[in-house]
């Protein structure tokens, strides 16, 4: 992450210093202030989110919710405590009825919640990649935003790209989730070989 | 559909407060308290994501990296005049929204490029601000291969919904 944003800005300014000078101080203001707003406007719709998620937090209705996805929330997130399986639950429904700014807030209480890394407290854990994964990867069923836009501009079939983009978010879906299992596993083999090895060496010395 | 999903889901929240006696209001306002909180937390983050996306815009460095990306691209199936929005969906939602509205205007949306663009568009996720704002309030700082791996799949995912978009 901080690689990425420190490149993208140095050959960004860089280009910048050659073309437009002027330019790179107003571009760095204008996505400033947009990211003003939109945190103005975030606020006023996680306040709605988080509002009705309390409410359905006072009434039981996550639990209920959190039990009946457990079976996957299981399959796909080891050894996390009760709280963090309803965080994740919600999270997950939120983003399959294409409501991805609900499922914002639960995702950060999930990995807010979850346990630390056992290997380094500041990495992160394979369960929060996986829940990044997931959410990055977008498991969204409707994708109103093209739809209306679509429509907007005149098409005649707004929904027509239904059928492949369903297939590509499944697919990155399953695709990001086997990518993080196939990580954990690998990186867990080296890490007991190290250790083996480790202990290999104490009881030689 | 969807659009008695939002209505629906509110009244069944709340006439389920109601019949279990819970003060729903105070519930309501507690949650709203936090998202404030949250903010605060996530704003600068969002900040740095943004400022970096619109710099790469402007400056046309972006559009310099899709002239060289768009031959690869068109290899795997994806037509090239959607490469800049490839290289900014995981960026930024409204930059790259900008650049759909571009595609749409210039070569409408039912055609095979407006149609891939809408996949992927509608297929992926701003893979850089989920993962900032994600972890803005746990004390973990590297977030290992997590990024990676994201934009490697949701990349496969854009080239297999081209490539349908080319069959359908």
């Amino acid at each position: 992450m901080s690689f990425v944003w420190l490149l993208i800005m140095l050959a960004s300014v860089t280009v910048l210093l050659f073309t437009d000078p002027s330019a790179a101080l107003e571009a760095m203001i204008t996505g400033a202030n947009d990211s003003v707003t939109l945190a103005l406007n975030l606020v006023a719709l996680y306040g709605i989110w988080l509002g009705v998620f309390e409410i359905l937090e006072s009434t039981g209705v996550s639990d209920k919710l959190a039990r009946v996805l457990r079976p996957v929330v299981r399959l796909l997130f080891k050894g996390e405590s009760e709280e963090t399986e309803k965080y994740i639950s919600m999270n997950i429904s939120a983003n399959l009825l294409g409501l991805g700014n609900a499922a914002t807030p639960m995702g950060i209480g999930a990995v807010g919640s979850m346990k630390p890394y056992e290997k380094d407290a500041r990495k992160a854990s394979p369960n929060m990649i996986m829940l990044i994964v997931i959410s990055a990867t977008s498991l969204q069923l409707f994708p109103s935003t093209v739809i209306g836009l679509r429509a907007a501009a005149g098409s005649a079939d707004p929904a027509d790209f239904l059928l492949p983009c369903t297939a590509a978010t499944v697919s990155s879906t399953v695709i990001g989730v086997a990518g993080v299992k196939l990580m954990t596993a690998l990186t867990g083999k080296f890490g007991r070989r190290k250790r083996r090895q480790l202990v290999i060496r104490e009881k030689s010395a | 559909m969807t659009l008695y999903i939002v209505p629906l889901l509110f009244i069944t929240v709340l006439l389920i407060s109601l019949l279990r006696r819970k003060d729903a209001y105070s519930s309501f306002v507690k949650g709203a308290a936090s998202a404030v909180d949250l903010m605060l937390n996530v704003l600068p983050y969002l900040l740095a994501v943004m400022v970096a996306c619109e710099v790469f815009r402007v400056s046309g460095a972006s559009a310099a990296v899709s002239g060289f990306l768009s031959p690869a691209l068109e290899f795997v199936g994806i037509p090239g005049e959607c490469t800049e929005l490839v290289l900014l969906r995981p960026l930024s939602g409204a930059g790259s929204l900008s650049v759909l509205e571009h595609i749409y205007s210039t070569y409408g949306t039912d055609g095979l490029i407006g149609r891939c663009a809408s996949v992927i568009y509608g297929s992926s996720e701003t893979v850089f601000y989920v993962s900032a704002i994600y972890f803005s309030r746990s004390n973990v700082k590297n977030l290992r291969y997590a990024i990676p791996l994201a934009l490697v799949a949701s990349f496969l995912g854009n080239v297999i919904g081209c490539n349908l978009c080319r069959i359908i």
